[in-house]
């Protein structure tokens, strides 16, 4: 199952957006575009689901519905996420989930409507007549409410599968510049969720890890998990090719930010078969590497039926000429907010493709921001 | 003697996979790959790469599709490149690298899982060779090649999203270019200039 089609409103920079989701989507935009709240909205869709989530969870981590809302909503002020999910190995209904929420006077969140569909069939729609016999069930969505959700579990079970992913190499390295907080997307307790992994998933893991590992660095020949002795602490040890035999186990404090950022985006991508969100991929990677993950990404959705969402800035990346424009959401801010729409919809670049350019070409222009060039002249004046 | 080491320029991912692979058939070895990602940026850098070549003496060996760029081969590398230095082979492929590929027409039709007599038996005749390598891949009885080689319809792309990685793939394990030689004069031509340096 993927999400097909998502639907933001009031979300973050988004004031309205209507989004076609393909397998495999690259979201480009300049900085600050809003690829990230693109993303977001897909965790709270998850932050609704999971255990120990639910509504107030999902607002509180974003410190309010005040911070969620887009500074040009408009009346009315709700928040709205729409999500169309499709399954693609069988000709099954579409399902559609849809919340709307905002803020009650003393500023807690509150379910405004709440709708589910299957095909044409309505299974859930809020508030109903329990919802207004009692409006204090409306701080919670059905979504988040076990007994309630039984009808569309398999949606449940689908944003809850949802993993993003932004490691970054600093916190990986050191846990401790960061408050412990259960599956930090950041890498902060990546080597404690590798550890708590099986021992046998987790060699598995490993073993197909460095296989693939191996093209990008071809000096690291092994990679395990190891519990210190003394402090209990999980370490990553990888093993170099050395000119001393022996020599080669090393600890993750060792390892370079590439080679860091390779082993977890290879362990997201081994972990699970829900939607992948990752976060520009390419930082620190080599350009030859980086122009090989498109068709790695492909590969894990075609054969996991994994859908892989990629923010990028990589001219790299998208010059590989299998990304289909379909894919790529391109985000363009606005005094109204960021308009998204896919590459196909745009005539220009359309004729530009079949002119023999590549997405990278076009898409990379287009989404730059107009006076960029600033950057370097204004420090003449000092 | 140690094996030569030879710098190669290619249009692209497969087109690598495929000069490295006749390298490795005539035990040369791969020294560095220039990916250019299209034959345009070959051109525009082709008498900077014959100059490296002349000065310094390496090995180079840089293969361009010929496309519908000309009508034969020695009249586009005539004009591409009048004065090819010593230890520069440069060599036009008739007329797209998919021509060579499909040239081995079993080991083809094996990874197609498509039938051998589908597949023509004299390649450089076809005038868009990926689009005929694509169609095929359409009629394959593998999911995979259906999927991953033949684009999504009403996705805009001109090739599926796996085709470089899955034909690539191909090349580096089951195509012989001894094989696809005996079908195609231009990759015939192409061993022999290359047999020159041993």
């Amino acid at each position: 199952m993927r999400i097909n089609r998502l639907r933001l409103d009031n979300w973050r920079n988004f004031r309205a957006v209507d989004a076609p989701l393909q397998k495999r989507v690259f979201l480009v935009g300049p900085n600050a575009s809003g690829k990230s709240n693109f993303l977001d909205s897909l965790r709270f869709l998850q932050d609704l689901a999971i255990d120990g989530g639910g509504l107030r969870e999902a607002v509180n981590r974003r410190r309010g519905v005040a911070k969620i809302r887009c500074l040009a909503a408009r009346r009315p002020p709700d928040v709205a996420i729409k999500a169309e999910i499709v399954d693609d190995s069988e000709k099954s209904a579409v399902w559609t989930y849809h919340v709307v929420f905002n803020q009650d006077n003393n500023s807690r969140p509150i379910v405004k409507q709440e709708f589910v569909a299957r095909g044409g069939e309505t299974l859930l729609q809020r508030p109903d007549k329990d919802d207004r016999a009692d409006p204090e069930r409306l701080t919670q969505t059905h979504l988040e409410q076990v007994n309630a959700n039984k009808e569309f579990r398999p949606i449940v079970e689908l944003f809850r599968s949802i993993r993003y992913l932004h490691i970054v190499p600093q916190l990986v390295r050191d846990p401790g510049r960061y408050v412990a907080k259960d599956k930090d997307p950041f890498g902060g307790d990546f080597l404690e969720q590798v550890v708590r992994t099986t021992p046998k998933t987790a060699s598995a893991r490993f073993r197909a890890i460095a296989a693939v590992l191996q093209a990008a660095v071809p000096q690291l020949k092994e990679v395990k998990i190891e519990r210190d002795e003394t402090t209990g602490e999980p370490h990553l040890m990888g093993r170099f090719e050395n000119w001393r035999p022996g020599a080669g186990w090393q600890r993750e404090d060792q390892f370079s930010d590439g080679t860091l950022r390779m082993i977890g985006l290879l362990w997201a991508v081994f972990e699970g078969s829900g939607p992948l969100l990752l976060e520009e991929p390419e930082l620190s990677l080599h350009a030859g590497v980086i122009r090989h993950l498109p068709q790695m990404f492909a590969k894990v959705a075609r054969k996991k039926g994994r859908q892989i969402i990629i923010s990028t800035h990589s001219p790299e990346l998208l010059s590989d000429p299998g990304i289909a424009p379909d894919e790529v959401l391109m985000l363009q801010p606005d005094a109204e907010g960021t308009r998204v729409g896919t590459a196909a919809n745009d005539a220009e670049i359309v004729a530009l493709l079949e002119g023999g350019l590549s997405i990278a070409d076009v898409v990379i222009p287009k989404t730059a921001p107009p006076n960029a060039e600033q950057l370097a002249f204004s420090f003449e004046s000092d | 003697m140690a094996e030569k080491r030879i710098n190669l320029v290619v249009e692209g991912y497969p087109d690598a996979q495929a000069a490295t692979k006749i390298l490795r058939y005539l035990n040369f070895s791969t020294e560095t790959v220039f990916n250019r990602r299209g034959k345009s940026r070959i051109d525009e850098k082709l008498a900077g790469f014959n100059s490296a070549a002349r000065s310094t003496g390496a090995y180079w060996f840089v293969l361009r599709d010929m496309d519908t760029d000309a009508d034969c081969a020695p009249d586009l590398r005539a004009k591409l490149l009048p004065a090819p230095a010593a230890s520069m082979c440069f060599r036009v492929v008739v007329r797209a690298i998919e021509s060579w590929l499909l040239a081995d027409r079993e080991t083809m039709a094996a990874f197609l899982a498509v039938a051998l007599a589908k597949i023509t038996g004299w390649p450089e005749a076809l005038p868009n060779p990926k689009q005929y390598l694509i169609a095929l891949a359409r009629t394959s009885r593998r999911k995979e090649i259906c999927e991953g080689m033949v684009p999504r319809e009403g996705s805009g792309a001109k090739e599926g999203p796996e085709y470089a990685s899955l034909l690539g793939q191909f090349v580096d394990q089951n195509w012989r270019p001894e094989i696809a030689a005996k079908n195609s004069d231009s990759l015939s031509r192409c061993l022999r200039s290359l047999r020159a340096w041993k």
